[in-house]
């Protein structure tokens, strides 16, 4: 009886080992499939200094549970993100985000650097085949130009697309040359392995124009501001002194 | 008896109306914030409740980035946190109306009956700025109870109430550090002053001077607004170290923002921000307001709250940085100034809607630039250089119409 029992419980364990490396293979499957299929296009919203990056990623033929997306981008020194700003609207943009480094919201972009940020989608368990997901984005007041350029223009490049699926664990050996490190989750430190998709074809930098100040105005800018001050101020103390009270 | 019994109700009424309204409007602002994209609450009351939550995890508040206010705010406001996110509206509304009610008691302290007082402080308590500006979240509301507290305490001889709300106001901003020189002004003893000797040479006069500040009034409020002041700053320089003296006064103080705003000075500073006359021109830009502030605190120091007004005014008018929740700084204080200005409706209106345009011509090119990405530079900064020459008009026509209390006192309009 015992004997029957064990060989009972010995044959299940072995479907479910079977089982589950099946399905391992079909994620790993699916994994290799998405880095030849898949595939992301960027949009820049809105106008001015306060912007949209809509990212769209395409999961086609479809997406699996348990599948992770992860978006890295590259910011040039000229715009920023406000993690502050994110956090608040995290329920409503449906993401979570990393940050390479802190973010002085403040200073213009000539006095900082450039910045990376790890961008995770959040979803119910399965992402859905197309993903949009939007990074409300600011521009830094630049320093005023000297050649008579009205604006600077601002490159923006598209995110790299990062997956990951827990239950593909060979991931290395299937798809090696495609695999790097990546911080697991935006609230984890650890690096997991992501496969990151090689895009199919490049799409060039969005341009971002950023009104600049004329800094050929510098002289009478300032020599008028001054002026103008200066009456302000003696038409004031005039009126002030002539109806004083004491 | 019954005109008492009236007037007691008026204003009742308008107290509690003005609550209700402001409290429907944070209820109101609760249901925008959850179900519409534009927000009704000012992004600073997120940065005073992460600063809260800063506070309530034992760390800086100063963690919290752009979090540039005195670290008892965050402390107020940590019930954000423990109880519920509309704890520090409902403060701020509650400050609001105290500034209301402020302003209606120092109105009747000076001889205006209740009945015109109530008239008068609805300017206030009905106005939709501060309203709006209560009920989104923002903390000047705090600052506009503290500073006409003062000034009313000054006003009944309490001052020693009126010197910890001076150093509590200087405390959490520091923009009241003007009002030092009209209430030393206003404390010193005025029988030495009078008197007035042809025959005495200068020095014996300046000598008369500086002795009529010491007397027992000023020492007492300059000891104790002084000392709750370096008491607070020590101890919370002490907790947080010299990022709170940083955050709190100096950027303040040492502000370049080169961000379009207000200021006349603001494309001038953008412009120069990185040559070498920078420091200069910054310089050149201090005197006006320095000019200006001691002028308007000698010639009108009887009445402080005058006085206190025209320095607001003009620091904010004539400062390097300039945003529209600094009007509130003067605005609060505009009430106890009307009833002595013989201005009719008509004129009062007509400087009103000037102010106002003022800050529209300022405001499309400045939409234009941030939400559409025009160049509007130049604009913005004419429309800056027009609204100081608007507030300087309107600044001169307050002064030339002013009539002193006990003179005057009527408003043309009643």
């Amino acid at each position: 009886m015992h004997l029957l029992l064990f060989s009972v419980f010995a044959s299940l364990s072995t479907c479910h080992y079977v089982a589950e490396k099946d399905e391992n293979q079909d994620h790993c499957h699916l994994m290799r499939q998405w880095t030849e299929s898949s595939s992301v296009s960027v949009e820049l919203r809105k106008n001015g200094f306060h912007r949209e990056l809509v990212t769209t990623v395409d999961l086609r033929p479809g997406a699996i549970s348990s599948v992770k997306v992860l978006l890295v981008h590259r910011w040039p020194r000229s715009v920023y993100i406000d993690p502050f700003q994110i956090a608040s609207l995290s329920e409503q943009l449906k993401l979570q985000i990393l940050l390479d480094s802190a973010i002085d919201l403040e200073v213009p972009a000539h006095k900082t650097s450039g910045f990376v940020t790890y961008v995770y989608p959040s979803y119910d368990a399965t992402p859905p085949t197309l993903l949009k997901v939007t990074v409300p984005i600011h521009g830094r007041y630049h320093e005023p130009s000297f050649v008579g350029e009205a604006f600077t223009s601002v490159d923006i490049e598209a995110p790299e697309l990062l997956l990951r699926a827990d239950k593909c664990t060979e991931v290395k050996s299937i798809i090696p040359h495609a695999v790097v490190d990546a911080p697991c989750t935006f609230d984890n430190s650890s690096n997991c392995q992501w496969v990151q998709i090689q895009r199919k074809q490049e799409i060039g930098p969005m341009s971002l124009p950023i009104p600049v100040g004329d800094g050929s105005l510098e002289a009478p800018v300032c020599g008028i501001t001054l002026l103008v001050t200066m009456i302000c101020c003696m038409a004031l103390s005039k009126h002030m002194w002539k109806h004083r009270i004491i | 008896m019954e005109r008492l019994v009236s007037g007691l109700a008026d204003r009742r009424v308008l107290f509690v109306s003005s609550l209700v309204l402001r409290l429907v409007l944070v209820l109101y602002g609760d249901y925008q914030d959850r179900t519409m994209e534009v927000k009704y609450t000012d992004i600073d009351y997120h940065v005073f409740t992460d600063a809260a939550r800063f506070i309530t995890q034992g760390e800086s508040p100063y963690n919290r980035s752009t979090y540039r206010y005195t670290p008892l705010l965050a402390w107020i406001l940590t019930p954000n946190v423990y109880l519920s996110m509309m704890f520090g509206k409902i403060l701020f509304v509650l400050c609001d109306v105290l500034s209301g009610v402020i302003i209606w008691g120092s109105l009747c302290l000076r001889g205006l009956r209740s009945e015109t007082a109530s008239w008068i402080s609805a300017l206030w308590l009905l106005n939709p700025l501060p309203m709006g500006v209560s009920s989104r979240g923002n903390a000047e509301s705090i600052l506009a109870a503290l500073v006409l507290g003062t000034l009313y305490c000054i006003e009944a001889q309490h001052l020693l109430w009126a010197a910890m709300l001076y150093g509590l106001s200087v405390h959490m901003k520091i923009y009241p550090i003007t009002y030092a020189l009209p209430i030393a002004l206003a404390l010193r003893t005025r029988q030495m002053t009078a008197e007035k000797d042809p025959g005495s040479c200068w020095w014996k006069k300046l000598i008369d001077f500086i002795r009529s500040f010491v007397n027992r009034e000023l020492l007492l409020f300059a000891c104790v607004a002084g000392g709750l002041f370096t008491a607070l700053t020590a101890l919370f320089y002490y907790m947080y170290g010299w990022q709170f003296l940083h955050e709190t006064y100096l950027y303040h103080v040492t502000r370049r923002d080169i961000r379009h705003n207000f200021s006349p000075y603001f494309y001038m500073l953008y412009l120069t921000a990185d040559s070498r006359w920078s420091q200069w021109l910054g310089l050149a830009a201090f005197l006006p307001q320095v000019v200006l502030l001691l002028v308007a605190s000698w010639a009108f120091h009887p009445d402080l709250s005058f006085a206190c007004f025209l320095n607001t005014a003009i620091f904010v008018s004539f400062n390097k940085v300039c945003t529209s929740q600094y009007f509130l700084w003067y605005l609060c204080l505009l009430p106890l100034v009307i009833p002595q200005l013989s201005l009719s409706v008509k004129q009062g209106l007509g400087l009103l809607l000037l102010w106002f345009t003022g800050q529209g011509i300022w405001l499309l090119p400045a939409y234009f630039l941030e939400f559409e990405g025009y160049n509007t530079f130049v604009l913005i900064w004419l429309a800056g250089l027009l609204f100081l020459l608007i507030n300087s008009f309107v600044l001169i026509q307050i002064i030339a119409h002013y009539k002193p209390a006990g003179r005057a006192p009527r408003l043309k309009a009643e």
